[in-house]
């Protein structure tokens, strides 16, 4: 097998995220989850939000339903109220699966993906995150770009400031700002996958 | 949050393969987006699917939708239908919204806070189902069956409602729809002509009209619509009687503003003068009527000065009314009404209202009260089985019932009264499916705490609405777009028209978006774990619609094929039965120390400064089931207080100044509302619009828009003979910045 290239990592980055904003399960939220999160932040240089992370874990007496009940308050049905839905139709139409999601869903089979049958919305984030991390793993450079252009960055930037406005626990903080990261450039500088 | 480096210097460092290599590693193999053929840009799937019925309200008029891709873009009238027909109203049509209202509930949730100040938190359906087994299983055996209570509403609610009351045995069931709304017409029209009365008048063919209370054109209902507005183009005469001018007063030939709370005052007046002077049907009388002397001398004490003193209004007034109906009768719509839970003193004027259609013969006769003749589908359910009475609350220590022409239920205040003493027995299992009961049911306080000290609160409901703040469970019902349920059947609107009969089945339009249920899944599972698995009926909510079509002869592959609505030819619905009778005088209610002839009581007038608090319908909203509705909500976002404009400006208010309330009580608005000045109300009341102020957050759109005027009716008053609510006898003041002004009522 050939060594991974950028591209490929740049993929599973986008994998991770998405994988970090579904629904908090055992399966996934384990102790190796959150030392390559730990490891990540490390190598970003970010000293404070590791610590917050740490400290926000280690002093729980349940680190997995903290984090399930910050996911239920601010993505599905949240007291006081539900902080930012994680679907762009809800930014853009004030709706859930509005003309956007079609859209997205054209795009998706425009370039040869689709839906499976449990899947969550077309525009939700997650799936979006999944969606890029298939164009990065294709090296489809300009179509990444567009689809960050055009369905991606207008919403997400409305999302990620509702989000970190309203966190209790610091994981979503973290989690929105490293999606952040590796998005929100390609809005400055455009998508530069090659070592060039 | 910024990190110490950009992403671009990130890509290009050595530390990206050191960090990405082990991510790989924990990260799931599933995507819900995945590789698949290419498919060529535009090609939009456009469809139209059949066999929607409508649950916005009540009503359900029949639907198709138009569909994009896997998306509902539009709801439209079904153009098979004989009901509604392509029409639908604002709130059908908003009826997308619902479907993708992001406040919706998605999940399970668990409730790992407090009731009342909840922390949600998802779970699986599994251990949602586990939860709510379990728990209730444990009631039912620490208190039995009566310790659990239920508090339904709606077409999904039935099939638990059922199961709770006739499987597990509880008698603690309180629709609201009964004991907060059109239970009491039901009893009384029962107790006169032995039929529940609907809303059928035949009003397209009337020449006379007579509504209490009833806005058309504020409420709506299409076909109901159509027969008041059909009845009106034909030159029926309007009479409509109420405090305020409605936009059904608008419409009338005669508006009688009358006080409230004395319209039994009014009938009764009507009916003597009918009497004595002899303009009634006597033929009518002779073969149908029973106790008619009784009644005579019950309300000859009622002369036309009586009670134009009584309601405050001329007693020409009440004549002219009188003699209108008369020179009409027998083709005169006397409007049995809907919501008729307004003083504690209505099963009386329900009464007087099915004696005076009787007065004018007005049965079974075009104009008159004529019920559809509609087709008959099955009623699959659980199995009715005989439960012992001793628990039931309504009967008191001589096995007498205390309420003794309740509607089917138990009175609301009985099991919260219960709930709250522990006798005779306690309550420690609520299950509240479709009903929002701190704004359906007066005395909100009492209804917290009711909620707080039970073991267990089960919520079932597509919109987090107030009550779920409640809830230890809450679990999230597919929607009427989203869902098999149940049959709506019925006959064309008018009866001059050629007999037709029709059958819909309501069925999906879309299928379910997250991990919302159905009630036939959500109760069995339920069920199972409760130890009744041997007694459920039905596997499927699919199966049952099957079974009760095929009682019909029909099954849904072949009302979907018919265009989602099966027509069959109708009956003549004027053949009067048999049997038929009005009980002028019900000697079985006298017999229980009720009046046998329709009696007025008075209700108390309002303390000086107040004005009586009255409600109602407004066009684009049903009460709080919408008001999270994004475009309803653009179309009326608050419910204005209607003030009469001489008063408005004693107190020194004009329209769009913002106030709040407070009640005899002491008990103070939550929220703000605006003035609506106009000569077109009595001095001695306000109004607004039902359903709004919703207190939960998680309705984004809802929460604190408008006055929640359940929240001021902490005066619980009962109808003596049903033992359903009274919720007009609360009174208020206005408070504006923070001062609270008195209602110079006498004025």
């Amino acid at each position: 097998m050939q060594n991974p290239s950028i591209t490929d990592h740049v993929s599973t980055l986008y994998r991770f995220c998405a994988q970090s904003m579904r629904y908090p399960e055992p399966e996934w939220f384990t102790e190796d989850y959150r030392a390559n999160l730990y490891a990540l932040l490390e190598t970003l240089g970010g000293d404070k939000e590791l610590n917050d992370l740490k400290n926000a874990f280690g002093s729980s007496k349940d680190a997995l339903e903290d984090i399930q009940v910050e996911h239920t308050r601010l993505f599905i049905n949240g007291f006081p109220h539900v902080a930012a839905p994680p679907y762009a139709s809800v930014y853009l139409e004030k709706t859930i699966k509005g003309k956007f999601s079609d859209k997205i869903v054209a795009f998706y089979h425009s370039l040869g993906y689709t839906m499976t049958a449990d899947s969550d919305l077309p525009d939700s984030l997650v799936h979006q995150l999944e969606f890029l991390s298939f164009l990065a793993e294709d090296k489809n450079q300009k179509a990444e770009e567009e689809f960050l252009e055009k369905f991606f960055l207008p919403w997400f930037s409305i999302f990620s400031v509702r989000v970190k406005g309203e966190v209790q626990h610091p994981f979503y903080h973290v989690i929105i700002s490293i999606i952040d990261f590796f998005t929100k450039e390609e809005e400055e500088y455009g998508v530069q996958l090659n070592e060039a | 949050m910024a990190f110490n480096l950009t992403r671009r210097k990130f890509l290009q460092s050595a530390s990206l393969a050191a960090v990405a290599l082990p991510l790989s590693k924990v990260i799931a193999s599933e995507t819900g987006v995945t590789r698949s053929p290419l498919e060529p840009a535009g090609s939009f799937k456009d469809e139209t699917v059949v066999g929607g019925v409508c649950e916005m309200c009540f009503w359900r008029c029949q639907l198709v939708g138009k569909k994009r891709n896997d998306r509902l873009v539009k709801l439209e009238g079904n153009p098979k239908s004989i009901d509604n027909g392509t029409s639908i109203c604002a709130r059908g049509n908003a009826g997308i919204q619902l479907l993708y209202d992001p406040d919706r509930l998605k999940f399970p949730l668990k409730n790992v806070g407090e009731r009342g100040k909840p922390k949600w938190k998802k779970i699986s359906w599994k251990e949602a189902l586990d939860e709510c087994g379990s728990k209730l299983k444990k009631v039912n055996e620490t208190y039995g069956p009566q310790g659990i209570c239920m508090f339904p509403h709606g077409s999904t609610a039935k099939y638990p409602m059922h199961f709770f009351e006739r499987t597990v045995g509880t008698h603690n069931v309180s629709e609201a729809s009964f004991f907060q709304c059109r239970g009491i017409r039901d009893t009384a029209y029962l107790a006169t002509i032995g039929m529940a009365p609907g809303e059928n008048v035949d009003m397209p063919n009337a020449k006379a009209i007579l509504v209490l209370g009833g806005h058309f054109g504020e409420n709506i209902h299409i076909s109901h619509i159509k027969r008041y507005v059909k009845g009106l183009q034909n030159g029926a005469k309007f009479i409509v009687v109420d405090p305020r001018y409605s936009a059904s007063a608008a419409k009338s030939d005669i508006w009688v503003k009358i006080k409230p709370g004395t319209d039994t005052a009014f009938l009764l007046a009507i009916m003597n003068y009918l009497v004595t002077t002899k303009k009634y049907d006597a033929d009518f009388i002779d073969e149908y009527g029973d106790g008619f002397e009784e009644f005579t001398k019950a309300i000859q004490g009622w002369s036309l000065e009586r009670a134009a003193k009584e309601c405050d209004i001329p007693a020409a007034q009440i004549k002219e009314v009188a003699i209108m109906l008369a020179e009409n009768a027998p083709n005169v719509s006397i409007h049995p009404g809907r919501h008729v839970s307004w003083y504690g003193n209505d099963f009386q004027r329900q009464r007087a209202l099915a004696c005076l259609t009787g007065l004018l013969g007005a049965y079974f006769v075009k104009g008159g009260w004529v019920p559809a003749k509609g087709p008959k589908v099955g009623k699959i359910s659980w199995a009715k089985q005989e439960h012992e009475a001793a628990h039931n609350l309504n009967m008191n220590e001589d096995e007498e019932m205390r309420y003794p022409f309740t509607p089917p239920g138990t009175p609301t205040e009985l099991i919260r009264d219960t709930a709250l003493s522990g006798k005779p027995y306690p309550i420690k299992g609520c299950v509240i499916w479709g009903q929002n009961p701190i704004q359906t049911i007066p005395g909100q306080q009492k209804m917290k705490d009711v909620l707080k000290q039970m073991d267990f609160v089960m919520c079932v409901d597509v919109m987090p609405t107030d009550v779920t703040m409640w809830a230890d469970i809450l679990l999230p019902e597919v929607s009427y777009l989203e869902r098999y349920d149940l049959i709506k059947t019925g006959t064309q609107w008018d009866f001059s028209e050629k007999q037709q009969q029709y059958i819909a089945p309501r069925m999906p339009l879309m299928a379910p978006m997250f991990e919302r249920k159905d009630q036939v899944y959500i109760t069995n599972e339920i069920a199972k774990r409760m130890g009744y698995e041997k007694d459920i009926p039905v596997k499927t909510i699919e199966e049952m619609v099957e079974k009760n079509l095929a009682v019909a002869g029909l099954s849904l592959a072949q009302v979907r094929a018919e265009g989602g609505i099966h027509i069959q030819a109708g009956k003549n619905p004027y053949q009067m039965p048999e049997d038929f009778e009005v009980l002028f005088f019900n000697e079985d209610i006298a017999d229980v120390g009720f009046p046998g002839a329709p009696t007025y009581i008075p209700v108390k007038d309002s303390p000086a400064g107040f004005a009586r608090l009255i409600y109602g319908r407004v066009p684009v909203h049903t009460f709080n089931r919408t008001q999270n509705n994004v475009w309803l909500n653009n179309a009326m976002p608050s419910n204005p207080v209607w003030l009469n404009d001489e008063l408005a400006t004693k107190m020194g208010l004009k329209d769009g100044d913002v106030v709040g309330f407070i009640n005899q009580d002491g008990f103070k608005s939550r929220t703000t509302t605006t003035v609506k000045t106009t000569p077109g109300i009595r001095k001695d009341v306000v109004y607004m619009g039902h359903g709004y102020g919703t207190a939960n957050p998680l309705m984004s759109v809802a929460v604190d828009a408008g006055v929640d005027d359940t929240s001021l009716m902490t005066k619980i008053t009962l109808d003596p003979e049903t033992g359903a609510h009274g919720m007009r006898n609360n009174f208020v003041k206005f408070i504006k910045d923070g001062n609270i002004i008195d209602i110079p009522t006498s004025a």
